[in-house]
């Protein structure tokens, strides 16, 4: 059962001739999963979050969460939702405990009910022993614990995390998808934004690939990584004539594309055991010598990769 | 309101860790004035010592001119009244070179001297008879007190000659309606109604130049230093409001306030929490103001229910007016530097570093053109010893203002965060 519908969202700034960072974007959420918005900076992942949070008014198109509409009932979405902003939104000032207690009134929780759910919580970040130093303080990991916090205080139906893992040391990134595959588990549907593809794989049920603004794909790993079909991704670097390159070795019988991304080749290819001594001998007759080889099995960056003619980080 | 006043407390609080803005709140209209109060006389109230005149009255007056014979005699009197005792110190001498020497052997500021024909010259019913002068003979050294006593002795001289020029117009009237013989006796009535009338000065009261302002007619004094500090804590109130306001957009950057937007917590509920967060600091910053004028300088504010009334109505000029430039702005130095200069201008406008007592004619009415100036006069008054109903109009004033700033500020932010 969806939680959330996306229907045909869109997002114009300062229309009719400003920037469209939405275009008709459309998907849903199943109650309990984890739904991920995967695509570069600036494909609108923030910008879909911003309407689905009612912070933005779309353009175009509505979504529903918990069956009630961001455009005409922001307030009941609002009760439903939880948002975790992309960057650090609290109090440097104020410790942990006063932020949460600060958070929590202004999502309506009052009195012992507060102080039970803002020790809950401090106990489901793991800051109790710290709950009464001030954030500015605290590491980067440990803020993003407490910006996370706040959104789960009032148990919220549907949790945003708007790329959570931003800057953070990897064990606090551990620590943090742990923590969202906790919430998973205990039910709670959950909508992520990122560009780290590990991270959508790792945590996702399903994957929404997003680029200007449009859904390119959406579906299960699996299923999107049939797109590019049992295709391996092989990136050459070269001492010269990359260029020249890069044209002959996609001329390699077993080569489907053959791309430069900055100073290396990027090839899809069907077998990559057959085909990588056939790019050496092209190499060495053209008078070029192959530098660096590196060889991915099928994932999510070589669906975008295939999608979109461009890596998943530019 | 539990969500409005967690969140002005939550700015309240985070205001009071911050220790230059305070200082910038309490400490700096304190400190101004305190300089500013020693500066013009490190009390009560601004004092100068009374000038010392030495007059010498040589008049042997006009026969026939009935009650006023002897015209340097009224100039004398005019010197002495006990409504200028504080202003000036007459002494009279034999001679206009005895007096002149007390001016040169510096027991004077200044000397006036009443020519022996000063009666005779002033009420010659002919235009055409010989003039005379009254002689101010100054120690340049002592500038003002030369100044105060031409003052005095021009207001005086201006009232005989305004005597005489009535009386010349009558003895003209009667003379030409052939009525010749009744012309002085016409003269001297003219002149007697102008004096009368009030035309002339009998004496030049401080008090009565003083402005007229709402509870004006009472008795207190105004000290200096609480006018200065009135002054000062009006103006100091902008900027406090302008520090918390600023919170807004200090919060906008910081992704707080869009993330406050996301909660079920209404838009209009978090603008209030901001607006009483601003309210209520000024409001605690006045109170400390006047608690530290009262101890510290022992300034007497006045009645508490006025100083109440005045205290809230500045704290919601400064918090409408401080929002107003805060929604009319992109970035926390923009509010910075344009709210400085609305707040400046303002107050030189106003009068807060001037006061209003002294402000007459054009400035006055430019003073009516900001809340600050009304609040000011209000102040004034209070500590006058006026009530509530004699400032009846520097809360109503100020608070439509306010009103006013806060409606649009509002209507800006809504726009903004729509």
């Amino acid at each position: 059962m969806s939680i959330v519908e996306v229907q045909e969202l869109r997002k114009q700034y300062d229309p009719p001739k400003g920037v469209l960072a939405v275009d008709g974007v459309s998907f849903h959420i199943d109650q309990g999963e984890i739904f991920s918005l995967l695509g570069p900076n600036g494909a609108g992942k923030s910008t879909t979050i911003s309407m689905l949070s009612c912070l933005l008014h779309p353009s175009g198109g509505d979504a529903f969460v918990d069956g009630h509409s961001v455009v005409s009932d922001a307030q009941a979405v609002k009760e439903a939702i939880g948002v975790v902003p992309q960057d650090i939104a609290l109090y440097p000032d104020m410790s942990a405990r006063e932020n949460l207690l600060f958070w929590g009134k202004m999502y309506g929780l009052a009195g012992a009910e507060l102080h039970t759910r803002v020790d809950e919580v401090l106990e489901l970040i793991t800051l109790v022993d710290r709950q009464k130093d001030r954030v500015e303080k605290f590491s980067g990991g440990m803020k993003r614990r407490v910006n996370i916090g706040v959104a789960l205080l009032h148990k919220p139906r549907v949790l945003y995390l708007d790329e959570p893992t931003v800057g953070i040391d990897p064990q606090s990134r551990r620590s943090i998808l742990d923590g969202i595959l906790a919430l998973r588990d205990q039910g709670m549907t959950i909508l992520y934004t990122t560009h780290y593809m590990a991270e959508a794989q790792e945590l996702s049920d399903r994957i929404g690939i997003v680029d200007h603004g449009k859904m390119i794909a959406i579906g299960t790993n699996a299923e999107l990584v049939k797109i590019v079909g049992e295709e391996a991704h092989v990136d050459l670097s070269v001492d010269h004539y990359l260029e020249g390159m890069v044209e002959r070795w996609a001329e390699v019988p077993g080569v489907s594309t053959a791309t430069i991304d900055e100073d290396r080749a990027v090839l899809l290819v069907q077998d990559a055991n057959e085909v990588l001594p056939r790019l050496f001998e092209t190499a060495a007759a053209a008078g070029s010598r192959i530098t660096e080889v590196n060889v991915t099995e099928p994932n999510l960056e070589m669906v975008f990769l295939h999608l979109t003619g461009r890596a998943l980080r530019e | 309101m539990s969500r409005i006043l967690a969140i002005a407390w939550k700015d309240l609080r985070s205001t009071m860790r911050n220790v230059p803005a305070l200082a910038m709140m309490l400490l700096a209209p304190l400190a101004l004035a305190a300089l500013l109060g020693f500066a013009f006389g490190g009390g009560q109230s601004f004092s100068i010592s009374a000038t010392k005149v030495a007059v010498a009255n040589a008049d042997t007056g006009a026969s026939g001119a009935g009650a006023a014979e002897n015209a340097g005699a009224v100039v004398v009197g005019v010197l002495k009244s006990p409504d200028l005792s504080d202003v000036v110190a007459v002494s009279e001498k034999p001679s206009a070179a005895a007096a002149r020497k007390s001016v040169d052997d510096g027991k004077a500021a200044a000397a006036v001297v009443i020519p022996a024909d000063f009666s005779g010259a002033l009420f010659a019913t002919s235009p055409t008879a010989p003039k005379t002068a009254v002689e101010v003979y100054e120690n340049p050294t002592q500038e003002i007190g030369g100044a105060i006593t031409e003052s005095i002795v021009g207001q005086a001289l201006l009232g005989f000659n305004g005597a005489r020029a009535a009386a010349l117009a009558a003895n003209g009237l009667a003379t030409a309606n052939g009525d010749g013989a009744r012309a002085a006796e016409l003269a001297q009535q003219a002149a007697q109604k102008y004096f009368n009338d009030g035309g002339a000065a009998a004496g030049v009261s401080v008090a009565q130049r003083a402005p007229r302002l709402p509870g004006g007619e009472s008795t207190k004094d105004v000290g200096v230093t609480g006018t200065i500090l009135a002054g000062m804590m009006v103006f100091f109130m902008f900027f406090g409001a302008n520090n918390v306001a600023r919170t807004i957009l200090d919060e906008d950057r910081a992704g707080t306030l869009p993330r406050l937007f996301t909660t079920p917590t209404p838009r209009h509920t978090i603008l209030g929490g901001k607006y009483s967060s601003v309210f209520v600091t000024v409001t605690v910053q006045a109170v400390i103001l006047l608690v530290a004028g009262r101890f510290i300088f022992g300034i007497d504010w006045g009645r508490l229910d006025a100083v109440a009334a005045l205290t809230l109505v500045a704290a919601a000029v400064a918090s409408g007016l401080a929002l107003l430039v805060i929604s009319a702005v992109r970035t926390p130095a923009q509010a910075g530097a344009i709210g400085a200069g609305v707040y400046l201008v303002l107050a030189l406008l106003g009068g807060n570093f001037t006061g209003t007592a002294a402000a007459g004619g054009t400035y006055a009415q430019i003073q009516k053109l900001t809340p600050n100036g009304w609040l000011l006069q209000g102040w004034d008054a209070v500590m006058r010893g006026g009530g509530l109903a004699d400032i009846a109009l520097n809360l109503l004033v100020p608070l439509l203002f306010a009103v006013v700033f806060f409606a649009v500020a509002a209507l800006r932010f809504r726009k903004r965060y729509a």
